[in-house]
């Protein structure tokens, strides 16, 4: 497993159980996690053909600055209903109205509400890309110096907490989007396993993928754009900085790139921890190996001077 | 630290199947064997003499890539088994962590793929047999702590979670971790006296009659009488639906035969056919070997009650009675129908044989034994459903040792773990 998927694996197999108009309707209630602080609570609300699939996001009052409510009502149209207590969104499944769809539609359904943090996730990003549309035309409109030093004052960075102090800044600008992900690393280890695995990244772009979106990558130190944001310098902190240029942003190639980089920071550490897995089985090996070599080197027969108990030699 | 707030990961990998899920729900999230498909190493790299001295012939040292990424475990694992590049491991054997690096595939993927949680948001709840080597609980902290950083860990034995989950059950008056537990899955049958949280592992017995025993018993009968489907699939399932446990065999025969219409029978359904199966005898008859292992086995011939008298009786003396009144069954193979009641009858039977032996030896009144069989809904999944009832207390978390923890004293603080919910 490479990647990791987007959409939530155990609501998908709950919803496509549940939603099957041949299944009998059960009762619910049921915690299932995603990655960022992320638990949706699957139950049910009057009676058991009433399904209720809640969702709280740890940035959510973030993502409500960046219009999520919007983009909840397009994506979920009539399903969304008033959040349950704890939680942050809730969609509402009724196995009445469910069973009267088609199949195709029905599966279509499921796997939308499995999306359900990747499309509320999506808000923010998609806020910056239609900054970006506006930018790049008044850019074209004003005929704006392309070698000009840019005005980097004005423009509004938008930023996700999405962990404990961890968070996306994104920068849009009328040439490009830049992303900026901090990141914390718990051990000292996978700092170091961190920057190999980065600079992979820049080096696969230098040989082999030159249209992948630029990396920058600056330990400690924050990048200069978040300079009026005043994020300070700490000891375990990582920056990443994905620059996007508009060949990624084109309209066809849009939800595939929200895709991707907002499971950036998971893949990111799941990669870490793979590698580290990779280095213990390495180790692992290496350690039988030298078991084996010392096992070998043991003497066959040790020939040992032999005594009588009162010290006196044995004569051949 | 915001991890306290997140739901515990309870994780519970046996030989057969591996239970994932998070404290708090009443059933694991997934079930699914504990089992990895790898990418089968080519045959180009010769054992040479000089392997250890060069270190490049070995197929670990030559991959270069993502290789070791390239795996499948649970049910893909077996499907991908089918095709031709991925050969199956099983890294469990008889209820103990074999192959370290495919078990620590195993968890990254659950973690990831499955759960889909980030480890060092997270507390983990792992469960171990009974009779774990504490190398072993150090190697599985190991991986926890080192490989995935987790915030926290608590390993727990099988047996003292399963009495947890007997708490569910109206019979149970008083919340305590002493009893025995009769735990049943596919593989093996253990009988494991807990007192006060701590296992007596001089007392523990293993029965070699379980699950599949059973499974492969029907499917003799059903060839012997000469069914149309007697494949193993039809047994198991004629085991999960129609079996059940009877109070006296012999009564249970002449009732059969003269009433014909006990006699069920099972439609087997296949996308090419169907069949229709009958189900005779068996359908008290499979459960009963573990009353009467001579009908189906020669060299097990004690009966499961005999065994659990016997395990209760080589128990320290103060806790017997304890043991006997809280009798607590566990595992897929002790879901029959009034399996615990005929437990129950024959224990009793055995209890009271040897009370009045003793009453007539010393002459005094003995003040009686009470035997006591628990059996609760959460049978099936109750290692699992005991660990999610533990880990979802509030005290929880101050139970586990955390990453910090590890950090400051190594692998060896995992070696003991304070015993929780004792009120």
């Amino acid at each position: 497993m490479l990647q990791l998927q987007p959409n939530n694996l155990l609501i998908h197999t709950t919803l496509t159980e549940r939603l099957d108009p041949a299944a009998v309707p059960l009762a619910i209630d049921r915690i299932v996690t995603d990655y960022d602080f992320t638990t949706y609570h699957i139950s049910n609300l009057e009676n058991k053909s009433q399904i209720l699939v809640s969702m709280s996001i740890k940035c959510f009052p973030d993502l409500r600055k960046y219009g999520v409510d919007g983009v909840m009502a397009r994506e979920y149209g009539a399903y969304v209903t008033t959040p349950e207590a704890g939680y942050d969104v809730s969609l509402l499944l009724d196995l009445e109205t469910t069973s009267a769809l088609s199949d195709a539609v029905r599966a279509e359904l499921v796997e939308k509400v499995s999306y359900f943090k990747r499309n509320a996730m999506a808000a923010a990003f998609e806020r910056a890309f239609e900054r970006f549309d506006v930018l790049s035309q008044e850019s074209v409109a004003k005929q704006v110096d392309l070698y000009a030093p840019e005005n980097t004052s004005d423009e509004e960075i938008l930023v996700l907490n999405y962990r404990d102090d961890e968070q996306i800044f994104i920068r849009p600008s009328f040439d490009r989007v830049t992303v900026i992900f901090s990141t914390i690393f718990k051990d000292e280890t996978d700092k170091i396993f961190g920057k190999v695995f980065l600079q992979e990244f820049v080096d696969a772009r230098k040989r082999a993928v030159q249209n992948a979106p630029q990396v920058l990558y600056s330990h400690k130190e924050p990048p200069l754009e978040l300079s009026r944001l005043g994020v300070k310098q700490e000891e375990n902190k990582g920056f990443i900085t994905f620059v996007l240029f508009p060949r990624h942003l084109a309209p066809t190639r849009r939800e595939n790139c929200i895709t991707h980089i907002q499971f950036f920071r998971n893949y990111f550490h799941y990669h870490i921890k793979c590698s580290k897995a990779y280095m213990h089985s390495r180790m692992r090996f290496r350690v039988s190996e030298f078991l084996k070599v010392l096992n070998r080197a043991k003497p066959e027969n040790l020939e040992v001077e032999r005594k009588t108990a009162t010290g006196r030699r044995f004569e051949h | 630290m915001a991890s306290i707030n997140t739901p515990a990961v309870v994780m519970g990998t046996g030989t057969g199947l591996t239970k994932l899920g998070l404290a708090g729900n009443d059933s694991p999230s997934f079930v699914f064997p504990t089992t990895i498909a790898t990418r089968s190493t080519s045959a180009s790299s010769k054992p040479s003499k000089l392997t250890y001295l060069s270190g490049k012939s070995s197929n670990v040292a030559s991959k270069r890539g993502t290789e070791d990424l390239d795996f499948f475990i649970g049910d893909e694992a077996l499907s991908a088994a089918n095709g031709p590049n991925y050969s199956l491991s099983y890294p469990i054997r008889h209820g103990q962590i074999d192959n370290w690096d495919h078990m620590e595939r195993f968890w990254e993927s659950s973690i990831f793929k499955y759960l889909r949680c980030e480890p060092e948001d997270h507390y983990f709840l792992m469960t171990e047999p009974p009779l774990n080597p504490p190398e072993n609980r150090e190697n599985l902290a190991e991986i926890m702590f080192e490989s995935f950083n987790c915030a926290g860990l608590y390993i727990a034995v099988q047996a003292v979670l399963a009495l947890a989950a007997s708490w569910t059950s109206s019979k149970v008056q008083d919340r305590s971790l002493t009893g025995t537990v009769i735990d049943s899955g596919d593989g093996v049958t253990h009988v494991i006296p807990v007192a006060e949280g701590y296992v007596i592992g001089s007392a523990i017995k293993n029965i070699p009659i379980a699950g599949r025993d059973i499974t492969l018993f029907i499917q003799s009968l059903l060839r012997d009488r000469g069914e149309s489907d007697t494949s193993l699939r039809t047994a198991e399932k004629i085991k999960q639906d129609f079996c059940y446990v009877c109070p006296d065999i012999v009564k249970e025969f002449t009732k059969f035969d003269s009433h014909p219409d006990k006699f069920a029978q099972y439609m087997v359904e296949t996308t090419q056919q169907r069949k229709v199966v009958d189900v005779g005898y068996e359908r008290f008859l499979a459960p009963e070997i573990f009353f009467n292992p001579e009908i189906a086995s020669s060299d097990f011939l004690t009966p499961l009650p005999t065994v659990v008298d016997q395990v209760i009786q080589a128990s320290p003396i103060d806790v017997r009675k304890g043991l006997y009144k809280n009798i607590v069954l566990s595992g897929g193979s002790t879901m029959f129908k009034d399996f615990g009641r005929r437990l129950q009858r024959d224990i009793k039977d055995i209890v009271k044989e040897r009370i009045q032996l003793s009453e007539r030896l010393s002459g005094s009144k003995s003040t009686g034994v009470d035997v006591n069989v628990i059996s609760h809904r959460r049978q099936r999944n109750a290692v699992w459903f005991g660990g999610s009832l533990l880990a979802q207390t509030a005290e929880f978390k101050s139970y586990c040792h955390t990453k910090q923890d590890y950090d400051e004293y190594g692998p060896n603080i995992v070696r003991n773990f304070s015993l929780f919910g004792v009120p």
